[in-house]
């Protein structure tokens, strides 16, 4: 087997939560990481014309990214990740994803990195990590080190994000709320394209996954105590924090998504008093839909601050 | 002085619909036709068609406003102040004429939508995404099947007895649902009732999921004209649904209302109407985006330029 040197992260699905402890951990065990560039369509297309039509866009647009990874790194990390707790399950996709992807691109003789963990046999982050770095071949206690340090990193990262979302949540701009996956929320061609033309609208973004992810784990149990996923649980968790906060909130779901099918839909039932918004993003080109949609959404929050439409005196 | 009047122009993707209005809310002129794939065109052939109606002696045009999924092309295009979504301009157009709306129902040609006002201003709303089921294009292609007028839908279906169980979620489901109904030998009126219903129901239960409907409520759009789905909605809803003869034109007086509201005059002149518009749809080639940029020409000069996705696609305007 060829030594590893340098390690490719695809900028897809988990990445967007974990991305920056993978990379700090990996780059403290003294390997290089290859991360790929922000989305665009060209990924989208190469993506899609290697994935099965049901998979979802988000995992579309992830297999663009392995393939822009090719030949620029000798492994490229795909973690297949069950969840650690039964009420705290990932979507199956992960539950497959090294195997997925060995699969499509076993032409090219893909080398993938990975780790692997299940609800169902009890484990910690720590231990899959250790595990992670004894496959690597580096030693017990340096693997140790590099994951306390990563952890206390991204936990430093994140709460930087807290702060910078607290600021805005302070502002006298329209607030709205983009309520959805991470790697849906931040990848610049699916909801980059949404803060884009809000901030077009002069309205103020606010992130579900900039919320600390404790409490709305433990909040999210207010929502439902049986829902099985650990992210569609971060989501409604701090859609119930923020939504006394903000002005309206925008579903964001990227077709299709299992789970948010079933989750958004109690959701929008759950969010009272409160302007909500169901966007469901596709592989459509023209933002113009879109446009319409949150263009109609700011006026409703804007004209009803104003208190009319001017329309009454007449 | 002459009086002041406003335009409002409202272009969908089924129809095209103008209207002039003054101070106190009358229609000076009203047109209504078919958009048939070609803004410009219908936009003109409205405009045509409202300086017939229109009383040029005794007001002039002070301000216009275009909406609908054209908005902007048609919106350069004359030259407007004010050009805004129709979600807006419906609340705006209904909450003037029905101070007292509280729902309002709109069942178009390609898409759906909710309004639910408070206090005379629209407080939430919900749009039909992805496919067009239980909307008037589904309407349509039923009735071609069944070899009926889809005008005559509504007449048909208030005769039958009682109506015929249908799937609408999905063109394709209803259809063979549709067959399966006529061969066991269900009558024709029960099966479009059954049609009805299931626009009412499927409407209900997915662009009105979640959503308050609180009386009055006003029903709007191409399908409200269809008085079994009329009836349908105020079975299911248990109250009565009010339809607006002039419903279909209320996206376009809206966005005249919103003309009126704005601060700026200047005079528009029916000459648009004579001038040669073109667009062009070119690709962006500066990033792996390649947005769909639309350039629009009025008599060979470039007026106006939208679709890119960062400033790299900018359309300097000459």
């Amino acid at each position: 087997m060829r030594t590893i040197r340098t390690i490719g992260i695809p900028r897809g699905l988990m990445a967007y939560r974990d991305g920056v402890l993978w990379k700090e951990f990996f780059e403290r065990l003294g390997f290089q990481c290859v991360v790929s560039p922000r989305s665009d369509r060209e990924m989208l297309e190469t993506g899609t014309a290697r994935a099965v039509d049901e998979t979802c866009l988000p995992f579309k647009m992830y297999l663009g990214h392995v393939m822009w990874l090719f030949g620029k790194c000798d492994v490229i990390f795909i973690p297949r990740m069950g969840g650690y707790s039964e009420r705290e399950k990932m979507c199956t996709r992960y539950e497959a994803l090294p195997d997925l992807l060995r699969n499509i691109f076993r032409e090219e003789g893909i080398r993938v990195l990975t780790v692997s963990y299940d609800w169902y046999t009890k484990t910690t982050e720590e231990k899959v990590y250790l595990e992670l770095g004894a496959t690597l071949g580096k030693s017990k206690k340096e693997v140790k080190r590099a994951y306390v340090h990563a952890r206390k990193y991204q936990d430093t990262w994140m709460k930087s994000k807290e702060k910078g979302q607290d600021q805005a949540l302070e502002s006298g701009k329209i607030k709205v709320l983009l309520s959805g996956h991470p790697y849906v929320l931040h990848d610049a061609y699916m909801g980059g394209e949404l803060a884009r033309i809000l901030q077009k609208l002069d309205a103020e973004v606010i992130y579900t996954d900039y919320v600390d992810r404790e409490s709305a784990l433990k909040k999210s149990y207010d929502f439902s105590r049986v829902m099985p996923w650990l992210i569609n649980r971060e989501i409604t968790g701090a859609s119930l924090i923020l939504r006394r906060k903000v002005d309206g909130i925008i579903l964001v779901s990227a077709y299709p998504c299992g789970p948010d099918a079933l989750v958004n839909d109690m959701l929008v039932r759950k969010l009272k008093n409160v302007p909500v918004l169901s966007l469901t993003l596709d592989a459509q080109s023209g933002t113009a839909g879109v446009e319409t949609r949150i263009e109609s959404f700011i006026d409703i929050i804007k004209y009803q601050k104003a208190g009319g439409y001017g329309n009454k005196d007449r | 002085m002459r009086k002041k009047a406003y335009l409002g122009i409202d272009i969908g993707s089924i129809s095209t619909k103008g209207v002039i209005i003054n101070d106190e809310n009358e229609f000076l002129a009203e047109c209504y036709l078919w958009t048939e794939g070609n803004p410009t065109q219908a936009t003109k052939n409205v405009l045509s068609e409202l300086k017939r109606q229109f009383d040029s002696e005794t007001y002039q045009i002070t301000a216009s406003g275009t909406t609908g999924s054209a908005r902007k092309l048609v919106g350069s295009m004359i030259g407007a102040q004010v050009i805004k979504n129709e979600i807006t301009a419906h609340a705006v157009g209904t909450t003037t004429l029905h101070p007292d709306v509280r729902t309002i129902l709109e069942i178009g040609g390609q898409d759906s939508k909710i309004i639910c006002v408070e206090n005379g201003v629209a407080v939430d709303y919900a749009m039909n995404t992805l496919c067009a089921a239980g909307t008037g294009a589904f309407l349509s292609s039923q009735a071609h099947r069944l070899g009926v007028e889809v005008e005559e839908f509504g007449k048909i279906a208030l005769k039958a007895e009682k109506a015929a169980p249908i799937a609408a979620r999905c063109t394709v489901f209803a259809e063979s649902d549709l067959v399966h109904k006529l061969q066991v030998g269900c009558p024709k009126e029960e099966i479009i009732a059954g049609l009805c219903k299931a626009v009412a129901g499927n409407y209900l239960n997915n662009v009105a999921k979640g959503k308050k409907i609180t009386a009055p409520v006003v029903f709007q759009g191409g399908v409200s004209k269809n008085e079994g789905v009329v009836r349908m909605f105020e079975e299911e809803l248990g109250m009565s649904v009010l339809v607006d003869e002039r419903g279909h034109l209320m996206g376009a007086f809206g966005i005249a209302v919103l003309a009126r509201e704005q601060q700026t005059e200047r005079e528009f002149s029916f000459d648009v109407a004579e001038m040669e518009f073109r667009t062009r749809e070119v690709s962006c080639g500066k990033c792996a985006n390649h947005c769909e940029i639309i350039c629009v020409y009025r008599d060979g000069e470039l007026i106006d330029a939208w679709g890119n996705r960062c400033d790299n696609g900018a359309v300097a305007q000459r």
